[in-house]
């Protein structure tokens, strides 16, 4: 829980024609990370035509399941075995053909759409035409001088293809809009019939199929409108049919595709990472937990029966930053651990946060915002969004838990100090014994800070900074020095002479220190190591008087109390309650929410940048979805 | 933020290379290339300039200019930021173009999708899932709901008419172009002159070189050829742009200019050296904006179209010299006067 697993790096040899069962086999096993270490003889990319294949598969079996509305993922047998390439490669020809049949299916039910919207715009020009008075017949005649054409085409080009039709001689007139398409006759010499169709053709244009019957009677024109529509609406219905019967013909298929699927998914996943080979022999590299090898070597025997060849290796104390870190949490944990991922992860053998975060993140929200009926709200508030937070709740859950918990300590309940008495003290009443308190929880906490962070310099094979170095152990040093210093000079102890002198002690360290690890001429020597040395004791002084904000906050939350009581004071019964209720919301809300970033603040700032470098690499297994 | 951008885009123009550089370059041995090509700024180029793969080469100089971008947009905010992102946008419509004819041919997904450009954080399209389109006809239906939609819709309806892929590609350019100068127009009250300067010279250089294309090249009918042009109110607006477009000869074109614009053209007699002419002039253009005390937009676009073309033109030598051919060849394909001369 402090620290990544323990892992090796494993080659599995196996043979080629193998490796998608291998890389199942370890997908089954759950703990396998993928990474590139082939040795160089095995250079040949031998899953890449494998990936290819598989991801068209893939985006075929996502078309036609989202077509087809299947949601549940695929149930995996225990003993099924990977596809082969050649095996994918087939699957990729039935898949296209039955995509291409679906995609067909689609796109008449489109262009049925289409029909029907044209059936309406030509169902409006008719009653348009019929206003106009125009002769239909006579404008239409095949054999007359003008060439006319009606039909749609996108607004936007309108202006364009009128200027570009002037050009051969012919008009342009819109009657109607739709969306983005206007309607439009287009007239023009007959002559130059063939260059109009082709810039209409450029132009987007859709021409409006005018039967005869629209040209002689309307009477007619309305029947047969009837019918075609009757007839389109027979169409769509039948394209239904071909797709459910094509649903009914396919599902079981596609049902058999999308397990073949998933079955190849960790080869073609495993080769991103990069499986090597050459010839008939792959390799399939990457990390797995040491604890857990044996256990991996049976499941390999039990399927390859010694048709493999397992490497392992321990990492070197300097590839920590080509090691994946996995860091298994209890499950109380759980809710905290986005919250220290989002400024990193641990690097490999560096100290996980997560549980003095949990820790220290509480107690210091509770310490800032310390009152048993804000607390409360916070926890039943939190609990009441379970469903809506999931296990972030919990967070909120400790948090007000943590809050009540300082309210008794402080004797606080809805900003009223004086129901109950202070377990511990109250802040309003004890202003400095807060900051001695804030501050001396600040140098335990920096202290801790430096002792993690001189640990993982010291795993990371850095011994000299974890000795050394301002946030090591000689940085230490000169912090627990000037601090018995500062408490000396404060009265608080009486060891000013031997404090100071470590103090001395461990500043010259770190001088020396820097002095050594500046590789600059000498001038710029004296100048790193003078301000280098000099901001280590500002930060750290700083940093410590950062934690005042603790008092600080919890002086605030009582402060930000009177306030409210002071207005509703001043106002009759009604008002009075409205400004405690509304006060109360307010400061839960805002000053809750404050404290709470406020915390963050300092364990980002104050702990984490100190000691933790974040860095790390996340172990992401192959896993087989669906698996049983 | 102006000051910054002005500060940025003319420590930026430092990087512009002088003739001299070209003629460096032209005359550098294969092992002092990569030297070469770091003291003048493409570290990107340098690497594995000698290998004969144009595409990786194409990409490394989109990716040179792609990063320039990124950090002049930096400072910029609304319709400004946004000119200039469309302006990089020209990429991904080529890699529309190189998907829409991959599928044409049968193509695989995973050759087709190493042919494409990396936009980086540019990139809108979502290629892995468009290379995996089973047809034309359903790459363009997924484009159509995508980023791209109001430049590829009339494509389609072009397309499923005629199934022409020259007609596709041409109104893909055209939708491109056309919001281009639609972007400028609206960013003309605040960027004024100096914007008309730099999108005037490259909008009638595209005009009148598609115009002569098609309609000398490829024998379109003139009123097809007037609707594939960019609608402009440059130096060719609509009705020259239907004048030139229903002359019979590239020399009747080319006579029927405006003066100005005629005069920079003088001698030259086909479509190439037309572009060439107009580039450099779009070019000088360019230089003046740049060295102007112009809107920062001004200056970074400026700068970007100076790139480009400076880019362009290292491409043409490195390429020319995979080819074998003798710097005077490459010198007269990028139309370079010869060494010495003025």
């Amino acid at each position: 829980m402090f620290r990544a697993e323990p892992l090796v790096r494993i080659r599995l040899l196996i043979l080629a024609s193998e490796t998608p069962d291998a890389a199942l086999e370890l997908a089954r096993f759950g703990v396998f990370s993928p990474a590139q270490y082939a040795p160089e003889a095995l250079a040949e990319s031998s899953a890449e035509a494998y990936r290819e294949a598989w991801l068209e598969a893939e985006s075929r079996v996502s078309k036609l399941v989202e077509r087809c509305g299947m949601t549940d993922p695929p149930d995996i047998p225990p003993g099924a075995a990977a596809p082969t390439l050649e095996d994918l490669n087939e699957l990729n020809a039935w898949l296209k053909a039955v995509w291409k049949t679906c995609l067909s299916c689609h796109e008449s039910e489109a262009r049925i759409q289409e029909e029907l919207h044209h059936l309406d715009a030509l169902e409006e020009t008719l009653s348009k035409l019929e206003r106009l008075n125009v002769d239909l017949a006579q404008l239409l005649r095949p054999d007359g001088l003008l060439d006319v054409h009606i039909g749609s085409l996108p607004v936007g080009s309108v202006k364009r293809v009128g200027e570009a039709l002037s050009m051969t001689g012919s008009l342009v007139s819109t009657f109607d809009h739709t969306g983005d398409q206007a309607y439009a006759v287009i007239a023009g010499p007959r002559e130059r019939r063939e260059e109009v169709r082709g810039l209409l053709s450029q132009a987007g244009w859709r021409e409006l199929p005018v039967p005869r019957e629209l040209r002689t009677h309307p009477q007619a024109a309305r029947a047969w409108l009837t019918e075609e529509r009757k007839r389109v609406e027979a169409r769509y219905s039948a394209g239904c049919a071909v797709m459910d019967a094509f649903r009914g013909q396919y599902r079981s298929g596609i049902e058999e595709a999308r397990l073949r699927v998933a079955l190849g998914r960790p080869l073609a996943e495993a080769a991103v990472a990069g499986v090597r080979g050459r010839g008939s022999l792959a390799v399939l590299t990457g990390w797995v937990p040491k604890r857990q090898i044996r256990a991996l070597k049976a499941a390999l025997e039990d399927r390859f029966h010694g048709r493999y060849w397992l490497d392992t290796e321990e990492p070197g104390p300097h590839e920590a930053d080509q090691v994946p870190s996995l860091v298994r949490y209890p499950r109380w944990l759980m809710p905290f651990v986005p919250l220290v991922k989002s400024y990193g992860l641990p690097r490999y053998g560096e100290f996980d946060p997560t549980l003095p975060f949990a820790f220290t993140y509480l107690l210091l929200f509770g310490a800032m915002f310390g009152d048993i009926g804000h607390g409360a709200l916070i926890l039943v508030l939190a609990a009441a969004l379970y469903r809506k937070l999931g296990a972030m709740a919990w967070i909120g859950i400790a948090a007000g838990a943590v809050s009540m918990l300082f309210g008794v300590l402080y004797g606080s309940i809805f900003g009223y100090e004086d129901l109950i008495e202070p377990v511990w003290l109250s802040p309003l009443h004890n202003p400095i014994q807060m900051l001695v308190v804030a501050i001396a929880f600040g140098v335990g906490f920096i202290t801790l800070t430096l002792l993690v962070n001189a640990y993982n310099r010291f795993v990371a094979g850095r011994r000299a900074e974890a000795l050394f170095d301002s946030a090591g152990l000689a940085g230490l040093v000169f912090y627990l020095g000037a601090v018995g210093g500062v408490a000396s000079l404060a009265g608080a102890a009486e060891q000013a002479l031997p404090a100071w002198g470590l103090a001395l002690a461990g500043i010259a360290a770190v001088a020396v220190f820097k002095w050594v690890e500046t590789p600059a001429s000498l001038g710029e020597r004296a100048l790193v190591t003078a301000i280098e040395t000099l901001e280590t004791g500002i930060n750290l002084f700083a940093n410590t008087l950062s934690f005042m904000r603790v008092a600080a906050f919890s002086l605030n939350h009582v402060a930000l109390a009177l306030a409210v009581f002071t207005i509703a004071n001043g106002l009759d019964t009604a008002g009075h309650w409205i400004t405690i209720f509304l006060g109360n919301a307010v400061i839960i809300v805002l000053e809750g929410g404050i404290v709470a970033i406020q915390a963050l603040r300092l364990m980002y700032y104050e702990g984490f940048s100190r000691f933790f470098s974040g860095s790390g690499r996340a172990f992401v297994p192959l896993k087989l979805a669906g698996a049983k | 933020m102006s000051a910054y951008l002005n500060t940025r885009v003319s420590l930026f123009a430092g990087r512009l290379w002088r003739r001299g550089d070209f003629d460096a370059v032209l005359g550098v041995s294969d092992a002092e290339m990569p030297d070469a090509l770091v003291e003048r700024g493409l570290p990107l180029l340098a690497v594995g300039f000698d290998r004969r793969d144009h595409r990786s080469l194409e990409q490394r100089i989109i990716a040179q200019v792609l990063d320039e971008t990124r950090i002049l947009i930096r400072p910029l905010s609304g319709a400004a930021r946004d000119f200039l992102i469309y302006w990089t946008e020209r990429f991904e419509v080529s890699n529309v173009k190189t998907l829409l004819r991959g599928k044409m041919t049968g193509e695989r997904p995973a050759a087709l999708i190493n042919r494409l450009t990396p936009m980086g954080t540019f990139g809108r399209l979502d290629v892995q899932d468009l290379a995996h389109a089973e047809d034309v006809g359903e790459l363009l239906r997924r484009l159509e709901a995508g980023p791209y939609a109001g430049i590829v819709r009339q494509a389609r309806r072009a397309f499923e008419e005629s199934q022409d892929p020259f007609l596709l590609d041409a109104a893909l350019d055209r939708g491109y172009y056309e919001g281009l100068a639609h972007r400028a127009q609206s960013l003309e009250s605040e960027a004024g002159a100096p914007l008309r300067r730099l999108m005037g010279p490259l909008i009638d250089r595209i005009n009148l070189v598609w115009l002569l294309r098609y309609r000398f090249n490829y024998h379109l009918p003139p009123a097809q050829v007037y609707f594939l042009l960019v609608a402009s109110n440059y130096s060719l607006p609509s009705s020259r742009l239907r004048e030139l477009a229903a002359l019979g000869s590239v020399e009747a074109v080319l006579e029927a200019l405006p003066a100005k614009l005629r005069d920079s053209l003088e001698g030259a007699t086909d479509i190439p050296a037309v572009f060439a002419r107009m580039e450099a002039f779009a070019a000088a253009q360019a230089t003046q904006v740049l060295r102007a005390r112009a809107p920062a937009l001004c200056r970074a676009f400026a700068y970007l179209i100076l790139r480009e073309r400076d880019l362009r033109s290292v491409r043409a030598i490195l390429r020319g010299r995979h080819l074998g051919l003798a710097p005077a060849d490459i010198r007269a394909a990028m139309y370079l006067p010869a060494e010495g001369s003025a």
